[in-house]
């Protein structure tokens, strides 16, 4: 029972990682009909500022908020450069952000150094709870809480709020939310920023949880995340939710059961997907 | 038409017969070397630029093909016997791996829009990857294993002759092959793949032969890459080796036979050149970032690529006062990227 527990856990902390890194990538395609292959780079960048925010100021809270930070200014940077001058071909789109991905993890080399970093827990996150046999450790939960935090604000947002219609009408139909007079364009940029800072945010809390951070993390997460994105349905945000809560169980149950099969599961789960379903679980418009 | 055509191919073969004289000429290891590492890689973008600049479609997955092939011919040499025979037939074997999975997997996702057609292509050569380096039992994982060559190859310069001779046909069987016209109907799905299907064409029948034949062409580059360094690891199938084969196709030119092999050559030296740097400014360890730079603007500003751009204004010049329509499609590259 408590094993059954403990895998539980682990596949949901590791599933609401993906899900920052998913949930950015989702909107951002739903909305502007971009697939960002450079998003795992400001996951990589995240973890990397995340980790030297730390370590200044030895406060986890600024560690988060100055990774966010940096994945705000990077998403910022991306949109206006690399994908505004290509906006509309797909191709040229796909061949872009593939790479600035190859340039933002070299420039984590360059600024943080090549080697690995080690990163560790605050101490109030640190240490597990007991109860019975089972042995919870504290900062998986952490991450969970956190995960199912920003999936309510956003769903929040999204539902409840003017400029969340706005991104859902985008979603529907950019064409006409422009001619209603709302400049798209302005609305591109920000909800790009915000997937960065999402995925950002996913970086800082993945360094301590794996304990070390290297430059190469961003594009094995980033896989990671297209399969979700692909399994929840493109530009469906509570589709990303549930098949990064799916690909994370599977992945620890797998990794605990039959360890061989645990990345092949994910591709076996996204080839059914995408038979019977190529345009994912859940549809943006439901 | 004619007379131009004969020329180009006099120009080649002039190319080549001095390629071919040249390691018997001067004795420079290092360049022979270096030699036979670019034609193994334009074979390599070559076969990247039937998907990419011929049929339109973005892969990311290439390198699994690659590192099939390689690992293929590293395996049977290391577990056979190491002659010349085993060598071929372990060619072949690489090659109908990569005819079978590149069919599958073409048929699983080609039918998908390319955003999720060059995802998936990462993801399952991802898969590759990991696969590799848990079956240590075969691969030797990450840290590789090294094999002994066949005995004929003890000889660089016999190999350089084989390799010459392979990036040759396959030139010439991938040029017919563009301009079979099943290579005309990939052109036309370049173009406008909606109205080739309202033309009555089954389009991903022929993404899958473009594929297929893009897959196998990668293996046989991969064999020769694992004979050349007579070692191989999972670095064969990581996504650089993928990055290798777009970045030699973009530079080079895409949808135009010439333009990978010129975009290996200007790659793989300026990959000499600049990893030699090193030593003098600590900045230059890190060359992959000036490419990635180069390329990002390629992508931009440069989307012919050399030749393409070359090839372009020659059009244009010859062409002036003329209809644009004489301009074959194989050199309208202008916006079909």
């Amino acid at each position: 029972m408590e094993l059954i527990i403990n895998l539980l856990i682990n596949g949901l902390a590791t599933g609401m990682l993906i899900f920052l890194l998913a949930a950015g990538l989702t909107l951002i395609f739903g909305l502007m009909d971009v697939l960002n292959f450079a998003h795992g780079g400001l996951f990589a960048w995240g973890a990397f500022s995340g980790v030297w925010f730390y370590g200044l100021t030895d406060s986890f809270t600024i560690a988060i908020l100055g990774a966010i930070l940096t994945g705000i200014v990077l998403g910022f940077i991306t949109e206006k450069l690399i994908i505004t001058p290509v906006y509309g071909n797909h191709i040229q789109q796909i061949l872009i952000t593939l790479g600035f991905m190859i340039v933002l993890s070299e420039m984590l080399k360059v600024v943080f150094g090549p080697n690995q970093i080690a990163a560790k827990t605050p101490p109030l996150l640190s240490g597990s709870w007991e109860i019975g046999d089972v042995i919870i450790i504290k900062y998986r939960l952490f991450i969970i809480l956190i995960g199912f935090l920003v999936f309510g604000i956003f769903q929040f947002i999204l539902k409840r709020t003017k400029i969340g219609l706005i991104v859902r009408a985008g979603v529907m139909n950019k064409e006409m939310v422009q001619a209603l007079g709302i400049n798209i364009k302005q609305v591109f940029l920000y909800v790009f920023m915000v997937g960065a800072g999402l995925a950002a945010l996913g970086g800082v809390l993945m360094a301590p949880y794996s304990g070390v951070i290297y430059a190469e993390m961003g594009m094995e997460f980033a896989i990671l995340a297209f399969i979700v994105v692909v399994i929840g349905g493109m530009g469906s945000f509570p589709g990303s939710l549930l098949a990064a809560i799916l690909v994370g169980l599977a992945g620890s149950f797998m990794a605990y059961y039959v360890p061989a099969l645990s990345l092949a599961v994910n591709m076996m789960l996204m080839a059914i997907v995408l038979i019977f379903r190529p345009q994912g679980l859940f549809t943006a418009k439901g | 038409m004619k007379s131009k055509f004969q020329l180009n191919n006099a120009v080649l073969i002039i190319i080549v017969a001095a390629l071919a004289i040249f390691p018997f000429v001067s004795d420079s290891r290092t360049w022979t070397i270096l030699l036979t590492q670019i034609f193994i890689f334009s074979i390599l973008a070559m076969s990247y630029d039937i998907l990419l600049g011929y049929t339109g479609i973005v892969s990311f997955g290439h390198a699994m093909f690659f590192g099939l092939g390689a690992y293929a011919t590293a395996i049977m040499l290391n577990h056979f016997e190491a002659t010349l025979s085993i060598f071929f037939i372990s060619i072949l074997v690489g090659m109908v791996l990569a005819a079978v999975i590149s069919f599958l997997v073409g048929l699983l996702t080609l039918r998908l829009k390319s955003h999720f057609f060059a995802m998936l292509t990462m993801a399952v050569s991802g898969l590759f990857l990991v696969l590799a380096e848990k079956w240590r039992t075969l691969t030797y994982g990450n840290d590789g294993f090294t094999f002994r060559a066949p005995e004929f190859f003890k000889d660089r310069m016999m190999f350089y002759i084989l390799v010459l001779a392979c990036l040759v046909l396959v030139y010439f069987f991938l040029r017919r092959f563009v301009e079979s016209p099943l290579g005309k109907v990939l052109i036309a799905v370049r173009e406008n793949e909606q109205r080739t299907k309202s033309l009555g064409f089954q389009t991903l029948h022929y993404k899958v032969i473009a594929s297929v034949v893009a897959g196998v062409v990668a293996s046989l580059a991969g064999s020769l890459y694992a004979v050349s360094l007579r070692f191989v690891n999972t670095s064969v199938l990581t996504m650089d080796i993928t990055l290798d084969a777009l970045l030699m196709t973009i530079i080079g030119g895409v949808g135009t036979l010439i333009g990978p092999i010129i975009g290996a050559g200007v790659i793989e030296l300026a990959q000499h050149y600049l990893s030699g740097l090193a030593k003098e400014h600590p900045i230059f360890e890190r060359w992959i970032i000036f490419f990635g730079i180069i390329y990002i603007l390629a992508v931009i500003f440069f989307p012919r690529g050399i030749v393409g751009t070359i090839r372009h204004a020659y059009w244009k010049r010859k062409n002036k006062g003329g209809l644009a329509v004489s301009i074959k499609p194989t050199n309208r590259k202008a916006e079909a990227k």
